[in-house]
């Protein structure tokens, strides 16, 4: 292996000490001259028609300075569907649905303001079970929204989820074991310890500067560009400014009404406007991973080669659409292509309810998929009476192998992860007990070089090099806690031969930063590192051209290291990168040294059928887990956790055992205690409290491998790692549990009360 | 957040008479942890509060005879005080699972019984232990047992202008245990799905436990070799937080056990039987059937713990883990 200075290092993340040390400046710290505070009122129903709305004793309360409402407001759509205004007229659909909102000069009294809001409405019938708002009669929660051939009005949205490969009718009658079952999954929230927020502000001339949270900053500004047009001030820029990022985990791939009504008030106002969401709001106003009820079939042949996979899918929309609709897309990357299935088909439907709506988060629907169809592989294993370690290893995928959604599987290394899970759970000698000790596990897929999601999967990266020899690397990357930061700068550094301190590296400003798609598909090091590694050659070349001369040598016998450039003939001949530099600068005629890189990875949009390679390279992983079931209580405890992960390579192992820990922990809240808890439309729970989010105190040793496969396409052979941790958790913990005391739990999540449940129902 | 006043005494006479002067504005704080939380969420609206923190005496545990324990302890304190651990294990155990490290840190045993959550930690336990209360007036002060000092949930005994001053538990009988479990969805920050606390005194004046079999097997195995010896059960209290609207007394259990043998059997029948006589409901937190099969299934766990810490007092141990 080649010997790097920066590259597999464990170097801590960059901001690591201003943030322990609660010096990072997040959204709630800011502060701009003059702001005003906003606040939102939502309903008090989860479907009910607005007949009249007075605010006039809101405005008149002293320090208010505007109270908006979905009737003296310009007519702004926004979100993947185009069917949610920031604030509503004439009906709400959810218990999450704003109806007014106040700009006042603290935010008590803009608190205050709200109480004095008085709205008049008419409850409508609602409807929160997506099974039955598919049924004709269901209450409709757009009554404009019309689908199906017949054009007729339907809460089933335009979104005909539809992935067919092979003759799955056919396969399932050559099949000798088939294994059909439900498997339910619910709302689990990011629970970002930032809540959401932002800063709008306008100049005298309406240019929009939004500070703000946001993990896609490109495509913000263009949302906040559309909202500016339908508030009639078309040509107006936008700037995003990002602070400091609490966590994002895919809460913020999306704009939400919240940012378009900091803009409306700003606008009305004249003043910045802040608003940030209290924990309360944080739960029940920011949009959970989505619920799912999943039919699945599996089918195998006696020696356990899987024949076909048959998924119907129903997904709980809520009341309006995020990009979190199309999670079916991802989920048929799993559906397709974990463990090797010449027959798939997968048919799924988003419909809409009075429940929240629901939105991306880490995984995009994998950990929904997983859970079904890794859950069954047990099941199934167990039908063919095989070992179910053998049977995914007589299934698992294989480096060369087309999928059959067309995926060209490059590097993979699930056959070893799943061996060594297997080695470190000691699979012969523990499988099953079942003495209340159990063992299981599950693997997964996920894209590990970026996926071409929209046109472009592209990612900007600018390097100048100034004076003394400071690398400032500006890049479209967002880094929101992960760490983009510190492996862009190692990345860079390796290529530069200067030390990861030198580098700098800004993500803050889309006045400043080049463009980028944002910070989802855990494409950040593959894609933003690639362009990052693009931009550093470039500068060299120009580095050594310069120093060429000043040092008589020809450019391709120099090279750079520790800070230092030097002739690999002639080792007398080297100088410091500062000096090179000045001497560039003062020169007659001289040259400033600065690059960009554009990478856009040779990834293929899914065409008409939902087929092609969607990411140049693939993440795999398998997760093992030891459980001990309390067979009186029903309560699980994880007695050993390991996660094998295929990375390619890891550029920062301290930082990638990270992500893994992290994916880990939330895949055992989503197993095992994490939800929200819905009672007609209204989450119930909307606090630390009573949404189970682990605590220190119950997060196992989680044991994370790295099994490096070194992909020919990542920088310096690193595949994406930010999502893969949580994917195969929750089937890994079912397995183990069905392997500890014989019940099957298909409904996250699995909680004291459903294991006891299913053991008295078993005796 | 509403704005108040804040107000701190430095002696008992001095609390009582701004507690008499304010009325019904004002409102006492210990911690804070409780009501500070209620005013955010809007339940309390008080114009001042009264701090106990700056009167001297209400934080001390002292034992003499009997265990005192000042209102103004911190769940902190009594969760590293050895000889709680040792005497009054019950409420060590319920010390030790409160909240967090930060919140026992600030969070004090008077606050805990008089917001009295049916889910209180520190509740079961002292009932178990047959604490008494001691409230006190500008005119007058009185003690009662605990159990009379719950009427509702979030509701006591307490009158405006009374101040509860110390916590009262009896010493125990010789051959005493006691045990608490909280049964939680978290490690750590989780208020309790069901709590059960019981106290158990053996009649033998020396049941001891040599043997390695008595050593490291299972305490139910213990019992049945013991049985020759006869061990009778000379008194038991067993407490339910959770299991109604008030922490309560399962006194049919209690009646079925106290004076009799104990065996295996028996201790089955009375957990079947204080679950019968709980009250439990559907919540957020947790369903009736679940809390009801649970009370069955942890009094009778906290039964066997009480006699393991009679028989290995060396080991009073406090598990991380229930089984
Ligand atoms: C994050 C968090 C986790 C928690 N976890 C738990 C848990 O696991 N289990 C649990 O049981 N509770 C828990 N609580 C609740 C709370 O911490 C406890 O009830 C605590 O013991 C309250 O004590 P305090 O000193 O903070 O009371 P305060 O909030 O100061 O007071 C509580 C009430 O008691 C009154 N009061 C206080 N002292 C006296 C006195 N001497 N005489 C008369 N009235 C008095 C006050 O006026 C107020 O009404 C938690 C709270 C938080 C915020």
């Amino acid at each position: 292996m080649q010997d790097f200075i920066n590259i597999g290092k464990r170097i801590p993340k960059m901001d690591a000490e201003e943030k322990v040390t609660g010096k990072a400046i997040y959204i709630h710290d800011l502060k701009v001259p003059g702001m005003l505070y906003g606040k939102i009122l939502y309903s008090p129903h989860p479907h009910a028609k607005i007949l009249r709305i007075d605010t006039s004793e809101a405005e008149r309360l002293p320090g208010v300075r505007a109270v908006l409402t979905g009737y003296n407001t310009p007519p702004i759509k926004f979100g993947f569907y185009k069917d949610n205004p920031p604030l509503k007229a004439n009906k709400v659909r959810s218990y999450r649905d704003e109806v007014a909102a106040v700009a006042a000069i603290d935010p008590d009294i803009a608190e205050d303001a709200l109480n004095l809001i008085r709205v008049e409405y008419e409850i409508l019938p609602a409807i929160f079970d997506p099974e039955e708002a598919m049924k004709e009669g269901a209450p409709l929660i757009h009554e404009e929204h019309l689908g199906g051939k017949e054009k007729k009005p339907t809460n089933v949205l335009n979104l005909p989820w539809r992935l067919i490969a092979g003759d799955v009718d056919e396969a399932r009658k050559n099949s000798d074991y088939v294994a059909e079952d439900r498997f339910k999954v619910t709302w689990v929230a990011h629970c970002c310890l930032g809540t959401s927020g932002c800063v709008a502000q306008f100049d005298l001339k309406n240019n929009l500067t939004m500070y703000s949270n946001t993990q896609i900053p490109s495509l913000a500004q263009k949302d906040y560009l559309d909202a500016l047009s339908a508030m009639g001030l078309q040509g107006k820029k936008a700037r995003v400014i990002k602070a400091m990022i609490g966590g994002g985990f895919g809460s913020k791939l999306d704009t939400y009404a919240y940012e378009y009504i900091a803009i409306l008030l700003a606008h009305k106002t004249r003043k910045p406007v802040k608003i940030i969401f209290s924990r309360e709001e944080e739960f029940f106003a920011t949009s959970p991973r989505q619920p799912a009820i999943i039919h699945i079939a599996q089918g195998c042949t006696k020696d356990g080669k899987l024949t076909f996979r048959d998924i119907r899918m129903t997904l709980d929309n809520g009341a309006y659409t995020s990009w979190g609709a199309t999670t079916p897309s991802v989920m048929m990357m799993p559906i397709s292509s974990l463990y090797k299935v010449p027959n798939v088909r997968y048919v799924a439907k988003c419909v809409y309810t009075n429940n929240t709506w629901s939105q991306a988060m880490r995984g995009y629907g994998n950990p929904q998929a997983t859970f079904a169809i890794d859950s069954q592989i047990d099941i199934l294993a167990e039908m063919a009476g095989i070992d179910p370690l053998d049977f995914r290893m007589r299934n698992a995928n294989t480096p060369g192998e087309v999928t059959p959604q067309n995926f060209r599987i490059n590097t993979c290394g699930l056959r070893e992860c799943i061996d060594v899970v297997a080695q470190k759970l000691d699979w012969r000698q523990n499988r099953g007990r079942r003495d209340g000790r159990g063992i299981g596990m599950a693997s997964m897929i996920h894209v590990g070089g970026g996926a071409r999601v929209y046109k472009s999967d592209g990612c900007g990266t600018i390097i100048k090099i100034d004076d003394f020899g400071t690398v400032n690397v500006i890049t479209g990357a967002t880094d929101m806690g992960q760490g983009a930061d510190t492996v862009i700068a190692q990345i860079v550094a390796e290529e530069l031969g200067v030390r990861v301190e030198d580098v700098v590296v800004t993500h803050t400003d889309t006045d400043i930063c080049p463009w980028d798609v944002g910070a989802h598909a855990s494409r950040t090091t593959f894609v933003a590192g690639n362009s990052a590694r693009g931009a550093a050659k470039k500068v060299k070349e120009q580095l050594l051209e310069v120093a060429a001369k000043s040092l008589g040598e020809n450019p391709e016998n120099l090279d750079i290291r520790d800070r230092t450039i030097f002739s690999k003939n002639d080792p007398e001949k080297k100088s410091p990168l500062g000096k090179i530099l000045r001497a560039a600068h003062y020169a007659a005629g001289g040259k400033m040294v600065m690059a960009e890189h554009f990478y856009d990875p040779p990834n293929e949009n899914l065409d008409k059928e939902f087929k092609g390679n969607l990411s140049v390279t693939y993440a795999y992983g398998t997760h093992g887990v030891e459980v001990e079931v309390d067979k009186e209580t029903g309560q699980v405890k994880i007695l050993k956790y390991i996660a094998a992960h295929d990375v390619g390579r890891a550029i920062n192992p301290m930082l990638l055992e990270g992500q893994v820990y992290g994916g880990a922990t939330m895949g055992i809240g989503y197993a095992l205690t994490e939800r929200l808890i819905l009672q007609d439309g209204k989450v119930m729970n909307p606090n630390f409290l009573d949404y189970k989010m682990l605590t220190a105190k119950d997060v196992p040793n989680i044991e994370p491998i790295v099994v490096e496969t070194d992909d020919q396409f990542g920088p310096f052979g690193a595949k994406g790692i930010g999502e893969p941790g949580l994917v195969p958790t929750a089937p890994a913990i079912a397995n183990a549990i069905y392997d500890a005391v014989g019940v099957r739990i298909k409904d996250l999540p699995i909680t004291p009360e459903k294991v006891l449940a299913a053991l008295k129902e078993k005796k | 957040m509403k704005k108040f006043d804040y107000l701190k005494p430095h002696t008992l006479d001095e609390a009582l008479s701004l507690l008499n002067q304010y009325g019904n504005r004002a409102q006492l704080i210990a911690g804070g942890t409780d009501v500070i939380v209620m005013i955010k969420q809007k339940k309390l609206f008080p114009d001042v509060l009264i701090s106990l923190q700056g009167i001297p005496g209400l934080g001390q545990i002292d034992y003499n005879g009997m265990l005192r324990i000042g209102p103004m302890v911190t769940h902190r304190a009594i969760e590293k005080s050895e000889l709680i651990r040792k005497e009054f294990s019950a409420l060590t155990d319920s010390a030790d699972v409160l909240g967090s490290v930060q919140i026992r840190n600030v969070a004090t045993i008077g606050g805990n019984i008089v917001t009295a959550a049916p889910s209180a930690d520190t509740a079961a336990p002292l009932l178990a232990l047959g604490a008494q209360v001691k409230l006190k007036s500008m005119q007058t002060e009185r003690t009662i047992p605990i159990e009379q000092f719950f009427t509702g949930p979030g509701e006591t005994v307490l009158e405006k202008g009374q101040i509860l001053t110390e916590i009262l538990i009896p010493k125990p009988l010789p051959n005493t245990g006691s045990a608490y479990w909280k049964l939680q969805r978290r490690g750590a920050l989780d208020l309790p799905i069901l709590g059960v606390a019981v106290l158990l005194s053996l009649d033998k004046a020396t049941v001891t436990c040599s043997d390695l079999l008595c050593t490291a097997s299972p305490i139910s195995t213990v019992l049945h070799s013991l049985e020759g010896d006869e061990v009778f059960c000379k008194e038991v209290r067993i407490a339910l937080g959770v299991a109604a609207p008030t922490p309560m007394r399962a006194t049919k259990a209690e009646n079925l056990l106290r004076g009799k043998k104990i065996s295996d059997e028996l201790l089955k029948e009375v957990a079947e039987t204080a679950a019968k006589e709980a009250q439990p409901r559907d919540s957020l937190r947790g369903e009736a059937w679940y809390r009801r099969d649970m009370i069955e299934v942890l009094v009778k766990r906290m039964a066997m713990r009480c006699i393991e810490r009679i028989l290995r007092p060396e080991e009073t141990i406090f598990p991380v883990r229930l089984w």
